[in-house]
């Protein structure tokens, strides 16, 4: 006798099954309001983090000082949001929670690993909505399952994933609005950037450059998601830099330059300050022959047609890993327009933002062994991966003296705050055959695990430490600076604190139970304000702290606040 | 060492693609491969199952000709409760699948590349019931690299 099956209906949505009550799964209108001119105008608006710097100058500085020098000692957990994963993910040892969270009054927009993007209540750490792409298993990934962050304007949210496709979401509901590729992951291409809404475009970056593609930034309509320009930030032959690549043979559509970190942007001169990332293949020059723009570089990118006006390359022929990709922070100085760059390289360039112009150039670390810059701008190559098979041991090691991590600047004390890495690595030279979706590093690399050091070192834009907390480890998250003259940094050992700005003295700290790899934000709802830092270490920690390789993962949001009164 | 023809002998000899031979569970990866069909308007869909005592999914690789959207249908023959955990843009997609029952799913992929699925309850997924969607194709032209066809693997 047959029996009929039990009827199970249709699969649902997993996030229907998260306790939600009905109608709380739809967020009030915030971002309808939020355009160009107010993205603009940020950090008028200071109780919001409004975009992944704070504001287009990348200082992430935010003026709020309820949370001061005076009050932190009494600063709280006010909430925990927790993710965690559930089955097999791409980069299930490697995912790690990198992203700045984005606040719109009262309305926290937040990315995670593999695809995760939620609305949470800002106050109170509820989620809202979710939403997960689903993210290929096998999808290439240098440095692990990370996202850094998303952007909003008008209604939407907008992020990318790993397999290199770039997203509007409902920013109400969480629902796709319109979706578009824009990497070849058959290529080793992927995505872990988070946005920049400029005008009436998103822009994005792509990453893969230890795959040996070739870089580019994107942009896209805010509204329909039609495309509006690539930058490839390798040139082809007969293209301007084309000549610093080998004329024979095609080392260029193989040289990598992503540009994987959000940029800055000056309405004034209407560019765009990127950073490009390493040379491919990494530490094997030979077959690259030239400085190889732009990788290594800071370009200027004028932001309506996605040309390059003028580049300043920070490390020619780069043998070392060393992507120039850090954030370029535009500040003033006597009247004159400059960015200030803290490179992987050991070194801070200060340029003058209209014209590329250098203007000084100081190390901010203490081990300095690849090669040296000259205060001129001469770079001069000392010891790198050369003769097959034989290791050469430098300082920095590839994730660099500071590595994705973001600097802070206050406008208020005048000092950059910067998480430096003290640490070196032996790379060995080992040439091998392009082939595409491989990795391309041309070297066997091991970062020490040992002998490292790291520090909050404060500098001003003369290049002179002001300030330097040290650490027995390397410090690898964003900095945070504040109106309230404080300083936040959160260390691989879990740790997150809070420092004087203007002496390096630890005020505050709570140990979090994760390492710290993130970009933390402030944000202030109903007048009380919060710290908001994502924690969960991993990543390419065997990049920049092999060390830790064993430290546990964690997976969570860290709100804080001042005790609400009684 | 092995040869290719020797895999598939050397599963059922030694037990790695049954429950409690070799191993406690099936290996993962060692079960049955099986194709989704297409229809004329680019929707896809297949049926996997759970057969009795076999912990597994049958097909335990599904692969689609393309990305896109595509039907399952969920058929539960086994004497045990299990569930499904799916990939799906938007959000993942859930269902309780209790003894001798049917169920379906809506999923949205994109390729190309392979996600995994399971039923993640107790430890279904390491006793065999996780299986893969292979997605095959390639990304749209406007979005590969301009630049010569480079050597693949």
């Amino acid at each position: 006798m047959t029996v009929d099956y039990v009827d199970a209906g249709w699969a649902v949505d997993q996030g229907s099954l998260s306790g939600k009550v009905a109608g709380g799964d739809v967020a009030p209108p915030v971002v309808a309001g939020v355009d160009y001119e107010r993205i603009l105008h940020a950090r008028e608006e200071p109780q919001n983090w409004l975009t992944y710097y704070g504001a287009y100058n990348g200082q992430r500085y935010s003026p709020l000082d309820q949370i001061n020098t005076e009050s932190v000692k009494r600063m709280v957990p006010a909430w925990v949001f927790q993710a965690g994963t559930t089955g097999l993910i791409a980069g299930a040892s490697t995912y790690s929670f990198e992203a700045a969270p984005i606040v719109v009054d009262g309305v926290m927009f937040l990315s995670g690993w593999d695809g995760w993007v939620w609305a949470l209540n800002a106050k109170t750490g509820v989620e809202i909505w979710r939403y997960k792409h689903a993210v290929p298993f096998d999808v290439s990934l240098c440095c692990g399952n990370v996202n850094r962050g998303v952007a909003v304007a008008q209604g939407k949210v907008f992020f990318v994933t790993a397999n290199a496709r770039v997203l509007a979401l409902d920013a109400t509901t969480g629902k796709r609005v319109w979706d578009r590729t824009y990497g070849d992951v058959r290529a080793g291409e992927s995505a872990t950037v988070a946005p920049l809404v400029v005008k009436n475009m998103v822009i994005v970056g792509s990453s893969g450059g230890e795959f040996g593609v070739r870089g580019h930034l994107d942009a896209f309509d805010l509204e329909t998601g039609e495309h509006q320009w690539r930058c490839y930030t390798v040139p082809k032959p007969g293209e301007p830099g084309a000549e610093t690549w080998p004329a024979d043979g095609e080392a260029w559509a193989r040289g990598g330059a992503n540009c994987w970190l959000t940029g800055t942007f000056d309405p004034e001169t209407n560019l765009l300050y990127v950073g490009t990332g390493n040379p491919a293949p990494d530490f094997d020059g030979a077959v690259r022959e030239g400085d190889n723009l732009f990788t290594d570089s800071i370009i200027a990118v004028d932001v309506d047609s996605g040309q390059i006006r003028w580049h300043y390359q920070c490390t020619p022929h780069d043998l070392w890993d060393y992507d120039s990709i850090a954030e370029c922070i535009l500040f003033e100085e006597d009247g004159r327009k400059l960015l200030g760059h803290f490179d992987k390289n050991g070194y801070f360039f200060v340029l003058d933002r209209t014209n590329g112009e250098m203007v000084r150039i100081t190390p901010f670390v203490d081990r300095i062994t690849w090669g040296a810059i000259t205060r001129e701008g001469q770079v001069t190559a000392k010891v790198y991966p050369d003769k097959e098979g034989e290791p050469v041991h430098f300082y920095p090691g590839p994730a660099g003296a500071k590595e994705w991590t973001h600097a802070a600047y206050s406008p208020k004390t005048g000092l950059f705050y910067v998480p430096v890495q003290d640490t070196g690595a032996t790379a060995t030279r080992r040439r091998r055959e392009f082939k595409e979706s491989i990795p391309y590093w041309g070297a066997g690399v091991q970062v020490d695990i040992e002998d490292m050091a790291g520090s909050i070192s404060a500098f001003d834009a003369t290049g002179e430490e002001k300030w330097r907390w040290r650490n027995e480890l390397p410090m690898c998250a964003s900095v945070l600076a504040t109106g309230g003259d404080l300083v936040f940094a959160g260390e691989p050992s879990g740790e997150f604190n809070a420092y004087d700005a203007r002496t390096g003295e630890v005020l505050w700290q709570f140990q979090c139970g994760s390492g710290h790899h993130s970009s933390p934000t402030t944000y202030m709802v109903d007048g009380r304000q919060y710290i908001a830092v994502p924690v969960g270490w991993g990543g390419w920690a065997e990049g920049f702290l092999p060390g830790m390789l064993g430290a546990g993962h964690g997976s969570a949001l860290l709100v804080f606040a001042l005790p609400e009164p009684v | 060492m092995t040869t290719a023809q020797e895999r598939s002998d050397l599963l059922d000899q030694i037990g790695l693609n049954t429950q409690n031979k070799a191993a406690l569970g099936q290996v993962l990866g060692t079960g049955t491969i099986g194709r989704a069909t297409e229809e004329s308007d680019g929707r896809m869909k297949a049926t996997i199952r759970i057969h009795p005592d076999e912990l597994t999914w049958d097909p335990e690789i599904l692969v689609m000709p393309h990305g896109g959207d595509i039907e399952l249908e969920l058929i539960n023959d086994d004497l045990n409760t299990h569930c499904a955990l799916l990939p799906s843009n938007g959000d993942r997609k859930f269902i309780w699948l209790v003894n001798h029952s049917r169920g379906r799913a809506n999923l949205n992929l994109d390729g190309p590349g392979y996600y995994w699925f399971g039923s993640p309850t107790g430890n279904d997924e390491g006793r065999g019931l996780t299986g893969a969607i292979v997605v095959l194709g390639d990304a749209p032209p406007e979005a590969r690299l301009d630049r010569p066809e480079q050597p693949r693997p």
